[in-house]
C-alpha cells in the first residue's frame, strides 16, 4: 500500500516534470539554490561582513594581489580569443581569402565557437600514455605562460606586482614552458610527439640565451630589472623609447621571441607537414585547448614584453600638443544624473537620426528600423565621446589603450610572419641561434656596456 | 622506321632473336627467350652503335597461353623505340631473369609485374608485392583471375573465366576455352 | 586504458597469416597492434621478411627507430606510406609502401572499349589528365594507323601545355605548403582556377577532361575559351614570374632546398627518372625533342636543363618550363590551321587489327607511356600504363638517407609525385 502510494506520488511528480519544457525545468531546478544562496549571503553579510572588510582593509597588498591574479587569469581567455580571431582573419586576407564570416558579425564568433568546441570534445588518453604526466603537461605550459602576466605593467598603477626582479621572473616563468612541452612529448606514447617534444625543448633552450642577453642591455641602461621602472625610464616622447638606443637588441629579441613562442618561421615543433602536430598530436579536447591557449597567450606576452622593454610600455609616443584636461567638468558631481543624461542624449540622437534616415533612405527604412539604427549610431557616438573623456581624464585608461594598441601591433606582426614565411629546418634553426644570435647579443652587450661607461664619464 | 637498327640487331643478336625483327611506325620489336635476356640487354645497352640507355618500361603480359615480359628501351643512336618481348614463360611458374643489374629502377617495375602476374624475377633483391596487401594470394591481372566477395582471402588458384561485361550470369562450360587469348602474340 | 568493450571483440585475421616467428619488437612497423600494447591480448605477429631487402630494412640496429609517415598525412601528396628508419633526426633508410590508391585501372581497361579507356585513364594523374589521355590515344592511333588532322594536333598541344602550366603552378604551391608557407598554395589555386575554367569552357569538365579521342579531339575551340585564353595570356607571364618570385627570393625556402636531395646523372638514368627531375640532373631528355610526336617539331621552345640535381634545381626547372609552355601556347595560337578536328571515316566502334603499340608523351612529371595490345576485338587485350611518378618515387630510398627528417618533405615534394598515377 505504501509502495503503491509512493509510486503514485512519484509518477505524478514525473508527470508534472514531463509537462514542463527544458527551460522551465532548469528554472525550477535553480530556484531553491538561488533562494538559499540569497539567504546565506544576506546572513553572512550581516554577521561576518564588517569583520571581513576590516580584515581586507588591513591586508590591502594581499587583496590587491588576489584581485590582480584573478584579473590576469580572466584576461588570458579573451586575449586568446582575440588573437585566434585575428589570426584567422588576417591570414585569410593575406591568402586572398575571406576567413570566417558567418558566425557573429564578421565572423568574430568563431573564436567562441572554437573555445566551446574544445570544451565539448571527448577527453581521452591514448593507450600507453603516462596519465599523470599527460594530464599535467598542458597545465604546466599554460601556467608558465599565464604567470608571466603578473609583472607586466599595463598602465600606470595597473600591474600585478612590481617585483624588483621582474625581468628575471619573466624569463624564469617563460622557461617553464619547455618543461610542459617535454612532458607532453614524452607522456603521449607516440613517436611523433616525442620528436616534437625534443625538437621544441632544443629550440626553446637554445633561443632563451639570446633572448635573455638582449634584454640585459636594457638592464644596463635602466639599472633595474623592474619592468615598471623600465617603462617609467622611457616616459617622455617616442624618442626616449629604448628601441632607438638598442636597435640590435630589439631585432635579436624579436627573433628569439618568435622562436620562444614556437611561431613560424620557427614552428618546427608543430610542423604539421611532417610530424602532424608535434607534441600535441595525441591531445584533444580541453587538454589541447590548454596548449592552444597557452600558445596564443605566449604570443601576447612576448609582444607585451617587447612593448614594455623597447617601445615604452604604456607611455604615449607624443604629448598632445594642446593641454586638454577635464578638470572644469567635475565628473562625480552629477552622479547618477550622468546616466539619465546619457540616455536622454541617445534617445534624442535616435530621433534626429531616424528623421534623417527616413528622409534619405525613403521607404526602404521602416520606422522601427530607422529608430533602431539611429539609436545604435547615437549610442556609438556617445560611447566614443565617453571613451575619449576617459582617455583624457584617467591616465590609467590612456595607458591601457596605448599599451594594448602597441602590443596588438606586434601580435599582428607575428601573425603576418606566420602567413608569409615557410619553416626553418631544425638544424638551420639551431645553427642560427648559436652562431648568429648569440654572438650578436654579446656584441650588443659589450657595446652597450662601453657606451654606458663612456657616457657616464 | 629505322632500317639501320634492324640490320644491327640482326647482325649482333641474330642467333637469339626468335622470328624476325618486326618494325612498324617508330617501333622495332624483337622476341627472345627468357634465358637470353641478360645477354641481349648487355648488348643493346653497351654496344657502341646501339646505346639503348633509357629503360622506358617493363611490363608483364598474359597472353592466355603463356606469359610475356615486355621491355621498352630508348637510345640516342636510334630514332625508334626498341621493344623486347621475352616470351614463352609458362603460366604456372613464370620465371625471368631480372634486369636490375643494369637498371636499378627496374626493381619496382618487376615488383609490379610480380604482383600483377606472379612472374618471378631471379636476381631482384626485393620481390614482394607492391600494390596489393602483403598477404594477398592472387595475381590480379592474370586472365584466370576471379574476384569472389572476400577477395583478400581468396586463394585465387581456381580457374574461372574473367567476367565479361555483358555476359550472362551462367558460368561458361569450358573454362580453358574461356580464357581470352591473344591471336597474334 | 583497457575498456571492457575491448575484451569482447574477436581477434582479427590472425589465422590467415603465416605462423608467427619470435616475439616481435614493438618498434617493428609491421606489427599491427590494434589493442593495448603489451598487455592483455596476443599480438598479431608480423609478416616474416620475404626478401633480403625487407630483412635488411626491418631489423633495426641500436638506437634506430621506425617512424611511419603514414597514409593519413597532411603532406604525402596522396595516400602513400613512408616507413622511415631514423637515428635521432637523421634518416637512415626508407621503405615506401604503395598501393593505397590502387584501383585496378589496367584490368578495368581490359574490359572497356576503346572510348571508355580514355575516360578510365583520366584519374591516374588527376592533376594533369590530358597527358594520360594523349598517351593512350597516341598508342591507339599507332595501332590503328589513324592520321590526326593538323588542327586537332594543335588543339591538343594547346590544351596540354595549358595543363602543364597549371600542374607546375600547383606543384609550386604544394612544395611551399610542405615547407610551411601557407600563402603560395592559395595563389597557385587562383592561377589554376583560371586555367581550369578555361579548359572547362573547351572540354566541359574542370578536372577529368575526357577530351582527346582516337583521331582528334572532342570539340572545337569556342568563343568563350578563346576570350578567356586571351585574357589569361595577357597577364600569364608576369603572374607566373610574380608567383615564382614569392619562393625564389625567400631565403628560408632557398636554404631548405639548396643542396638537399642531390640526384646525380648516373643514378637518375639508372632509375629511369624522367621529366624535370632528370633534366635537373643534367640530362637534356625531353620527349618533345628527342622523340617528337604531334606538332612539336614545328614549335620553337627550349628545354631547360640544370646541372646541380638538388631540390632547388628541380623547382627552378619547373619555373622555367612554365615560361616555355607559355611560349608554346603563343605559337600554337598563331599557327593554328583551319580544318577538321577529327580524323574522317572512323568507325563508331573501334576494332583495331591485332597488334601491339607503344605511345609516350612528355607529361609534367616525365614520360607517360602506354603499351596497348589488341586482339582484334573492341576491347584492348592488354593496356599497360607507365607512369613517371612511379620511377620518380623510386629514387626516394636513394635520396633520403643521410638527410634530416625535415628534408623528407622537401625532397618528396620536389619530385612531384601524384599518387593516382603511382598506384594506378
Amino acid at each position: 500500500m505504501r509502495a503503491r502510494a509512493a509510486t503514485l506520488v512519484r509518477s505524478s511528480w514525473i508527470q508534472l516534470l514531463d509537462r514542463l519544457s527544458i527551460t522551465e525545468r532548469l528554472v525550477l531546478l535553480l530556484i531553491p539554490p538561488a533562494i538559499g544562496g540569497a539567504v546565506v549571503t544576506i546572513l553572512a553579510a550581516a554577521l561576518v561582513g564588517p569583520a571581513f572588510v576590516d580584515f581586507l582593509a588591513a591586508n590591502l597588498p594581499l587583496v590587491r594581489f588576489f584581485v590582480a591574479v584573478v584579473a590576469i587569469l580572466l584576461l588570458t581567455v579573451p586575449t586568446a580569443f582575440v588573437i585566434i580571431y585575428m589570426e584567422l582573419k588576417v591570414i585569410a586576407r593575406m591568402n586572398l581569402r575571406v576567413g570566417p564570416n558567418r558566425i557573429g558579425p564578421w565572423g568574430s564568433g568563431m573564436s567562441v565557437v572554437h573555445g566551446l568546441k574544445v570544451l565539448i570534445k571527448e577527453d581521452f588518453a591514448p593507450t600507453g600514455a603516462d596519465l599523470p604526466v599527460y594530464t599535467l603537461a598542458p597545465v604546466v605550459t599554460f601556467l608558465a605562460s599565464a604567470m608571466t602576466l603578473l609583472v607586466i605593467p599595463f598602465a600606470p598603477g595597473l600591474f600585478g606586482q612590481d617585483l624588483n626582479i621582474g625581468l628575471l621572473f619573466f624569463f624564469a616563468m617563460g622557461g617553464l614552458t619547455v618543461l610542459g612541452l617535454l612532458m607532453a612529448g614524452w607522456a603521449s606514447f607516440n613517436k611523433y610527439s616525442l620528436l616534437g617534444g625534443l625538437r621544441s625543448a632544443a629550440q626553446m633552450v637554445s633561443y632563451e640565451i639570446p633572448l635573455t642577453l638582449s634584454a640585459v642591455g636594457i638592464i644596463l641602461l635602466t639599472g633595474t630589472m623592474s619592468l615598471n621602472q623600465t617603462v617609467l625610464a622611457q616616459s617622455g616622447s617616442a624618442l626616449d623609447w629604448f628601441v632607438f638606443k638598442q636597435p640590435l637588441a630589439f631585432l635579436i629579441f624579436f627573433i628569439a621571441a618568435t622562436a620562444e613562442a614556437n611561431r613560424t618561421p620557427f614552428d618546427m615543433t608543430e610542423a604539421d607537414s611532417e610530424i602532424v602536430a608535434g607534441f600535441a598530436t595525441e591531445y584533444s579536447g580541453m587538454r589541447f585547448g590548454f596548449f592552444f591557449f597557452a600558445e596564443y597567450v605566449n604570443v601576447f606576452i612576448v609582444s607585451a614584453l617587447t612593448v614594455t622593454l623597447f617601445f615604452g610600455g604604456w607611455t604615449a609616443p607624443f604629448d598632445w600638443p594642446w593641454p586638454v584636461s577635464l578638470d572644469p567638468i567635475d565628473a562625480w558631481a552629477a552622479g547618477p544624473a550622468w546616466i539619465a543624461l546619457g540616455l536622454g542624449a541617445a534617445i534624442l540622437g535616435a530621433d534626429v537620426l531616424a528623421v534623417v534616415i527616413r528622409l534619405f533612405g525613403g521607404r526602404a527604412w521602416s520606422i522601427p528600423a530607422a529608430f533602431g539604427l539611429g539609436f545604435l549610431v547615437s549610442g556609438a557616438a556617445l560611447t566614443a565621446l565617453l571613451l575619449g573623456a576617459c582617455f583624457i581624464a584617467f591616465d590609467w585608461f590612456a595607458g591601457i589603450v596605448w599599451f594594448m594598441a602597441k602590443a596588438y601591433a606586434f601580435v599582428f606582426v607575428f601573425v603576418w610572419l606566420r602567413a608569409t614565411l615557410p619553416r626553418v629546418r631544425i638544424d638551420q634553426l639551431m645553427g642560427f641561434a648559436w652562431k648568429w644570435l648569440l654572438p650578436a647579443a654579446l656584441l650588443n652587450l659589450f657595446i652597450t656596456a662601453a657606451a654606458v661607461i663612456l657616457l657616464d664619464r | 622506321m629505322d632500317r639501320a637498327l634492324k640490320s644491327r640487331l640482326e647482325a649482333q643478336l641474330g642467333s637469339v632473336i626468335r622470328g624476325a625483327v618486326r618494325q612498324r611506325g617508330d617501333q622495332t620489336e624483337i622476341r627472345i627467350a627468357p634465358a637470353d635476356l641478360p645477354e641481349v640487354l648487355r648488348t643493346v645497352h653497351e654496344s657502341i652503335d646501339m646505346r639503348f640507355e633509357v629503360l622506358a618500361d617493363l611490363a608483364g603480359v598474359d597472353t592466355g597461353d603463356t606469359m610475356q615480359v615486355v621491355l621498352h628501351l630508348w637510345g640516342e643512336r636510334s630514332s625508334d623505340w626498341l621493344r623486347i618481348i621475352v616470351e614463352g614463360l609458362p603460366r604456372e611458374k613464370p620465371r625471368c631473369p631480372s634486369v636490375t643489374f643494369l637498371w636499378p629502377g627496374a626493381e619496382w617495375l618487376e615488383r609490379e609485374a610480380y604482383d600483377m602476374f606472379g612472374i618471378v624475377f631471379d636476381g631482384n633483391r626485393d620481390l614482394r608485392r607492391i600494390f596489393m596487401p602483403p598477404d594477398y594470394q592472387s595475381f590480379p591481372l592474370r586472365k584466370d583471375f576471379y574476384l569472389p566477395d572476400d577477395a583478400s582471402r581468396s586463394p585465387g588458384m581456381g580457374v574461372r573465366p574473367v567476367e565479361k561485361p555483358h555476359a550472362p550470369a551462367v558460368a561458361e562450360p569450358d573454362p580453358a576455352a574461356a580464357i581470352r587469348r591473344s591471336p597474334a602474340s | 586504458m583497457p575498456r571492457r568493450a575491448d575484451r569482447t571483440r574477436q581477434p582479427g585475421p590472425a589465422e590467415a597469416l603465416p605462423a608467427a616467428g619470435p616475439r616481435p619488437s614493438l618498434d617493428d612497423p609491421r606489427v599491427m597492434l590494434d589493442r593495448q600494447a603489451g598487455a592483455l591480448f596476443e599480438e598479431i605477429p608480423p609478416y616474416p621478411a620475404r626478401t633480403e631487402r625487407e630483412a635488411e630494412f626491418y631489423t633495426p640496429t641500436e638506437g634506430e627507430l621506425f617512424l611511419n609517415i603514414g597514409p593519413h598525412h597532411p603532406a604525402t601528396h596522396g595516400v602513400m606510406r613512408l616507413v622511415v628508419k631514423l637515428s635521432g633526426e637523421r634518416v637512415v633508410d626508407v621503405d615506401p609502401v604503395l598501393g593505397y590508391l590502387h584501383r585496378g585501372v589496367e584490368k578495368i581497361c581490359e574490359n572497356s572499349d576503346y572510348y571508355h579507356v580514355i575516360d578510365q585513364v583520366d584519374p591516374l594523374e588527376y592533376v594533369s589528365s590530358l597527358f594520360q589521355e594523349w598517351a593512350a590515344v597516341l598508342a591507339f592511333e599507332k595501332l590503328m594507323e589513324v592520321e590526326v588532322p593538323q588542327r586537332a594536333e594543335y588543339i591538343r598541344v594547346l590544351s596540354a601545355e595549358l595543363l602543364r602550366v597549371q600542374s607546375h603552378t600547383l606543384y609550386m604551391g604544394f612544395l611551399a605548403l610542405d615547407l610551411g608557407g601557407l600563402t603560395p598554395i592559395l595563389y597557385s589555386f587562383i592561377e589554376r582556377d583560371e586555367i581550369v575554367e578555361m579548359l572547362a569552357a573547351l572540354t566541359g569538365a574542370r578536372m577529368l577532361f575526357n577530351y582527346f579521342r582516337v583521331g582528334g579531339v572532342n570539340g572545337d575551340l569556342n568563343h568563350e575559351f578563346m576570350s578567356r585564353l586571351g585574357d589569361w595570356m595577357s597577364r600569364a607571364g608576369k603572374q607566373a614570374e610574380a608567383n615564382a618570385a614569392l619562393l625564389n627570393e625567400n631565403e628560408i625556402f632557398v636554404r631548405r632546398m639548396r643542396g638537399v636531395g642531390v640526384l646525380d646523372r648516373a643514378t637518375a638514368l639508372g632509375y629511369g627518372v624522367t621529366g624535370g627531375n632528370l633534366r635537373a640532373s643534367g640530362v637534356p631528355f625531353d620527349l618533345r625533342r628527342v622523340h617528337p610526336y604531334s606538332v612539336y617539331p614545328q614549335l620553337d621552345f627550349n628545354v631547360p636543363t640544370r646541372q646541380e640535381g638538388d631540390s632547388l634545381a628541380r623547382y627552378l626547372i619547373r619555373v622555367d618550363e612554365i615560361r616555355e609552355s607559355i611560349r608554346i601556347i603563343d605559337q600554337c595560337l598563331h599557327q593554328m590551321p583551319d580544318g577538321p578536328i577529327m580524323a574522317p571515316r572512323l568507325p563508331r566502334l573501334l576494332r583495331p587489327k591485332p597488334g601491339r603499340a607503344w605511345g609516350a608523351v612528355e607529361g609534367p612529371r616525365g614520360m607517360l607511356g602506354v603499351y596497348a595490345v589488341s586482339d582484334g576485338t573492341d576491347q584492348p587485350f592488354r593496356f599497360r600504363i607507365h607512369d613517371p611518378s612511379f620511377l620518380n618515387l623510386e629514387v626516394v630510398p636513394h635520396l633520403l638517407p643521410g638527410n634530416l627528417l625535415a628534408d623528407t618533405m622537401a625532397i618528396v615534394a620536389s619530385l612531384d609525385p601524384v599518387m593516382g598515377g603511382i598506384d594506378k
